[in-house]
């Protein structure tokens, strides 16, 4: 009967920490994904009060202000490495039975971009040619959306009557723009009629001139909203941390629970050794060794339990997922990821568990009378 | 002790369960709410964020002059925003003053209101949740600053806290204000979001659904007409997929309960296989035994599920806790029946947990019973 007890104990904690690696990977995915994305040595540029490049216009005589901004770097030719680009979206459906349509980024580039946004590789097929209807696509877009894989044919433009061929698939470091189709910018502008950009993004000669580059760019001289791309993306990944807040509180509630599940089982393990407890106490083992056995018991429970668990977790790592941005208004494509503090963190909890749950019944096994408990047996 | 630790151990995955269905019914309320209304979301095919022009307005209501199928056309565009003096963001529409009233009648809006309403360009229905928030009161003057164009601080008039309405996050505004704002700062004008089409009936909705599409097929801004409802899923689905998630979670809750609950029953069994041999050498049935056991599982589980239902009921219709407010679903709204359905599955846990015990209490052979009491 007690190993039953152990079993169902030990299938509480290991659906637990199942559940929380499940939860906090959605979380990691898409943190990873978003901090992989942007340069510290870039500066983002939008219009002010717009939270996001979806919905930042800048108009052309704002942008031409931009190349004053102190600090920039400049490429080989003597230009400076300044990338405006258009932020459209489009609707395409997912891969899957379902196919409900995603609301994917489409990004208008120079070829200045490549240079600023150098995670940006090339993995399959090549780069588009300016001026025909030929788009790059991210690998975790072709992966996630219909139609995206080279040679596939994409709808975009204001009316979506503009047939663009993917020739290539893009590496970003696991970033946002995995998530995105990138075309050339003139091209994508005149499909979407607009005549103006959403961002653009300053390369920073050093680092260390980012603060005076932001003040000139939020002074009177251009009169925009600017920050480090880093800080950009960090900003957009507060999302997960409403997750993690939220994951946070079930976990701890479930995790109350599977304490008094641990409590319990030890409790029963101590009624049924109280002959054995009393023998250790009359051979010279003290107090302190009687609470730490039955801790490392009911530690190895939650820690076997933990392993398991994070097992079951690990089924669904690598799985792809998105989310729809309330900030940029398109999808996120990510992978679920059980990371190093994914598991850390389960372990935590596990142990946690195993000896705040562990305690009370240790302690009891401490302080059985030797005598009486003898006598019984 | 082992009688609280059950308890708990149920009365836990019992409040996440119920907090979790809460959310699932909310947004399922939400979404019934949305499709009783009879309206269209009408958005430019390609994707939502790209504007439509504000001239569809007029094609639309081409369609129905008589007014009595088609009621009424409302053009919205979004210009979010935040205070002043405070980063908190703000849901702030924009809507089409004429026709908002009669395409969003649940709003309840009083003729006072409609009046300040249509008499003030500036005016502004603050949701009541976010007036509460931000200490805004009907006549207060206060500044936004849009976080779409035209991303200059416009001044609004405060004419309604929309005391009776359903939303109450939401801020309206008057669309030809902000058009007068975008003409004055060079924004482009003349653009809307979406336009909700309010119908007659649901032979309407599903009518001028494709109707509007058609109208539209072939322009530079062709159509994606849906009803409120589908519109509104999308949503929801994209952004994690909540219902369904949640549903999963409070599925993993149930089992966890279950589990811990057999471990306490098997655990109680096990200590009473003497009073239990006892009571069959006595010549008490399997079937008492059985029944005994059962009751116990099922008393502990109702008390650990009362305690579960009634902890999350209390804490959010008589704390300040009922204030929070829920993207979508608004606040977090604990009805009885959810508490009865609590009940049910903490009575449920009860048996399934009571089953192997009790099912060894019946097997247990007298003979073997008065030994172990031996």
């Amino acid at each position: 009967m007690r190993k039953l007890s152990t079993a169902l104990t030990f299938t509480v904690v290991g659906v637990i920490v199942a559940v929380l690696c499940i939860l906090l990977s959605f979380a990691a995915g898409i943190r990873v994904s978003l901090r992989a994305s942007g340069s510290s040595l870039n500066v983002l540029v939008l219009k002010t009060g717009a939270t996001a490049e979806s919905t930042s216009i800048i108009m052309p005589e704002e942008a031409n202000r931009l190349i004053q901004t102190p600090g920039i770097a400049q490429d080989d030719a003597g230009q400076k490495l300044i990338s405006q680009e258009l932020c459209a979206q489009t609707s395409i459906p997912r891969r899957g039975p379902d196919g409900n349509p995603a609301n994917v980024a489409v990004r208008g580039v120079d070829d200045t971009a490549f240079q600023l946004h150098s995670e940006v590789k090339i993995i399959e097929g090549r780069r588009y040619e300016p001026g025909a209807l030929e788009v790059i696509v991210g690998k975790q877009a072709r992966d996630r959306y219909q139609g995206l894989e080279i040679g596939g044919q994409v709808l975009l433009g204001r009316a979506a009557n503009r047939s663009f061929t993917v020739v290539g698939v893009f590496d970003a470091e696991g970033g946002a723009f995995e998530s995105e189709i990138w075309g050339s910018r003139p091209t994508i502008m005149d499909s979407y009629n607009r005549r103006f950009i959403s961002s653009a993004i300053l390369r920073l000669a050093d680092p260390a001139q980012g603060e005076a580059a932001i003040k000139y760019l939020k002074g009177s001289a251009v009169r925009l909203n600017a920050k480090l791309e880093t800080d950009y993306y960090e900003d957009l990944s507060s999302k997960t941390q409403q997750i993690v807040a939220l994951t946070s509180i079930l976990i701890g509630i479930m995790a109350i629970g599977a304490i008094f599940a641990v409590a319990n089982t030890m409790y029963a393990s101590v009624d049924s050794r109280r002959r054995e407890i009393a023998m250790l106490r009359t051979i010279g083992f003290t107090r302190t060794s009687i609470v730490t056995s039955f801790l490392l018991e009911s530690l190895l429970i939650c820690i076997l339990a933990c392993a398991t668990g994070v097992a079951a977790g690990s089924l669904v790592n690598g799985s792809r997922q998105d989310f729809l941005s309330d900030s940029t208004w398109t999808v996120l494509a990510y992978e679920l990821r059980l990371t190093p503090d994914v598991v850390l963190t389960a372990l935590g909890v596990a142990m946690a568990v195993g000896l705040i749950g562990g305690l009370a019944p240790a302690l009891k096994a401490s302080r059985i009378g030797i005598i009486e408990a003898l006598r019984k047996a | 002790m082992r009688t609280l630790l059950t308890c708990a151990a149920v009365a836990l995955p019992i409040i996440i369960y119920v907090l979790t269905t809460a959310v699932v019914d909310g947004f399922n309320s939400f979404l019934d709410n949305s499709a009783k209304q009879l309206r269209l979301a009408v958005t430019q095919k390609t994707s939502i964020t790209n504007p439509l022009p504000e001239g569809h307005r007029r094609k639309i209501e081409t369609l129905d002059p008589t007014r009595k199928r088609l009621i009424a056309v409302c053009g919205l565009r979004y210009i979010g925003g935040q205070r002043d003096d405070d980063p908190t963001p703000l849901s702030t529409l924009a809507v089409d003053a004429d026709t908002f009233a009669e395409c969003f009648p649940e709003h309840h809006l009083t003729a006072e209101e409609i009046d300040a309403w249509n008499k003030d360009r500036q005016a502004l229905m603050v949701g009541r949740g976010t007036a509460r928030d931000m200490n805004w009161k009907v006549g207060d003057r206060v500044t936004i600053l849009p976080s779409l164009p035209p991303y200059e601080k416009m001044e609004f008039h405060i004419v309604s806290t929309l005391e009776n309405a359903a939303d109450f996050v939401t801020n309206w505004c008057r669309r030809d204000y902000l058009e007068s704002e975008m003409k004055r700062l060079q924004a482009p004008e003349g653009q809307v979001t979406f336009f909700f089409v309010k119908c007659a009936s649901k032979t309407d909705l599903d009518y001028y659904r494709m109707e509007i599409d058609k109208l539209f097929a072939g322009s530079l801004d062709e159509t994606k007409a849906q009803d409120e409802k589908t519109f509104m899923n999308e949503f929801i689905t994209q952004q994690f997929d909540l219902p369904r998630n949640l549903a999963i979670l409070a599925a993993m809750t149930v089992f966890v309960a279950i589990m811990a609950a057999a471990n306490t029953m098997s655990m109680n069994f096990r200590d009473r296989i003497n009073e239990i041999a006892t009571l069959k050498s006595l010549g008490f049935g399997s079937w008492f035994t059985f029944a005994l056991i059962q009751t116990e599982s099922l008393m502990l589980c109702s008390l650990g599920g009362l305690i579960g239902a009634l902890g999350p009921y209390i804490a959010f219709t008589h704390t300040p806790l009922r204030n929070l407010t829920v993207p979508l679903i608004q606040t977090i709204e604990i009805v009885p029946f959810t508490c009865v359905k609590a009940m049910i599955i903490a009575l449920g846990i009860g048996i399934l947990a009571a089953l192997w015990p009790s099912w060894l209490a019946i097997r247990m052979h007298v003979v073997t019973a008065l030994r172990e009491v031996g």
